[in-house]
């Protein structure tokens, strides 16, 4: 099945627009809860870089920080710009330059996502640590798919394109 | 329009990011054919000689990603318990979890896609050293392009790093052999990463009849 370019652009603009709308919950809602010796903690994306700042380390929690609250966002907020001047002859080698920006640093935003399943392995030790997902990451996942996808199915060509 | 006859018989090369037509010439060795639309190397001119590293580093990084996913990468331990990590037991914990999405995604882009990727640059570089055109080599030019994006192992060695962090706080972490083999896929994805977008726009792939852009 070969999608039509039209139905490429409108796809994008969808999955763009998905992806920006659930931004705000998948950093309001919990990823994980983590349970050490009976103190539960329930984590948030925001809440994980605000633990290892207060841990004395600025470095991670900044590299954490950008690659997983600033580059969806950034990531996202660039496809919306490509995708809203799509079919003007505005700016299309800077477009075409962002584009490939976007597919090169996007996927550093899964950072987040294979940290829980790092933890999720090691937390398996029943009341003295445990470490369960939250329905949190399922939209932080989503969102990540969205700019994943949409980034995939908005092909450079089209930056090139008239119509 | 008619063009100069110079122009037309000259052979025409589709640009891989923006797909414009480009104007083949000959390339002198390390040459590249630049896309004058998006500043694209489309085509380039690898000696002979320079074509071995890749294909050395593909077949170790495919030899280091099987060490990777047999041996721990670290113990966490909590009053005197201990739990071992290996990349599939993250995997296993968030399908027995119900996250079967984050599950997938996690064995997809950590162990999937890289696999994916070393073995069609090592079967890419195979064909390049040897100038060999075996079956299925523009399938595999496609895969490798396609799974590169999604190749995450240098995202995954960061996250760990971090999750070593955060553990530290709670017990006593220690690492073990899979975190140095974690390490040297992390090493051999970025630098084959670079090797490949030569290799895919190398001159002699379109000599041996295999052009990705038709």
């Amino acid at each position: 099945m070969s999608l039509s370019d039209r139905s490429r652009v409108n796809l994008s603009r969808a999955l763009v627009v998905t992806g920006l709308i659930l931004y705000i919950p998948s950093n309001i809602m919990p990823v994980m809860t983590m349970s050490i010796v009976g103190k539960v903690d329930a984590l948030t994306v925001l809440g994980g870089v605000h633990e290892l700042y207060d841990s004395g380390l600025p470095l991670i929690s900044g590299v954490v920080f950008l690659a997983s609250f600033v580059l969806p966002f950034a990531k996202l907020a660039a496809l919306a710009w490509v995708l809203f001047l799509h079919g003007t002859p505005t700016l299309r080698r800077e477009r075409g330059k962002v584009f490939k920006i976007v597919h090169l640093i996007g996927s550093w935003s899964m950072i987040d996502i294979f940290l829980i399943a790092v933890l999720a392995a090691v937390g398996q030790l029943g009341a003295l640590a445990s470490v369960r997902a939250e329905p949190g990451c399922i939209v932080f996942a989503v969102v990540l798919l969205c700019s994943l996808v949409a980034a995939e199915i908005y092909k450079p060509r089209l930056i090139w394109e008239d119509f | 329009m008619e063009y100069p006859k110079e122009i037309e018989t000259r052979k025409w090369v589709i640009c891989p990011f923006c797909e414009a037509s480009c104007l083949h010439r000959e390339l002198l060795p390390n040459q590249e054919l630049i896309c004058e639309r998006c500043d694209t190397t489309v085509l380039v001119h690898i000696p002979e000689k320079s074509l071995q590293p890749p294909f050395a580093l593909s077949l170790t990084g495919l030899l280091l990603l099987l060490l990777a996913n047999t041996t721990p990468i670290l113990t966490f331990e909590v009053v005197g318990r201990s739990q071992s990590d290996y990349m599939i037991t993250g995997i296993i914990e968030l399908f027995r979890q119900g996250y079967w999405l984050i599950g997938l995604l996690v064995s997809f882009c950590g162990i999937i896609a890289p696999a994916v990727f070393f073995l069609c640059a090592f079967y890419l570089g195979f064909a390049l050293v040897l100038n060999l055109r075996p079956p299925g080599l523009k399938w595999a030019v496609l895969a490798l392009r396609s799974v590169r994006p999604w190749n995450l192992i240098p995202v995954y060695s960061i996250a760990t790093l971090v999750a070593v962090v955060k553990l530290k706080m709670l017990g006593e972490v220690n690492w073990q052999v899979g975190a140095r083999f974690i390490l040297g896929v992390a090493v051999m994805s970025i630098l084959c990463e670079q090797f490949s977008v030569r290799q895919i726009a190398n001159e002699q792939l379109r000599e041996m009849g295999v052009n990705p852009e038709e």
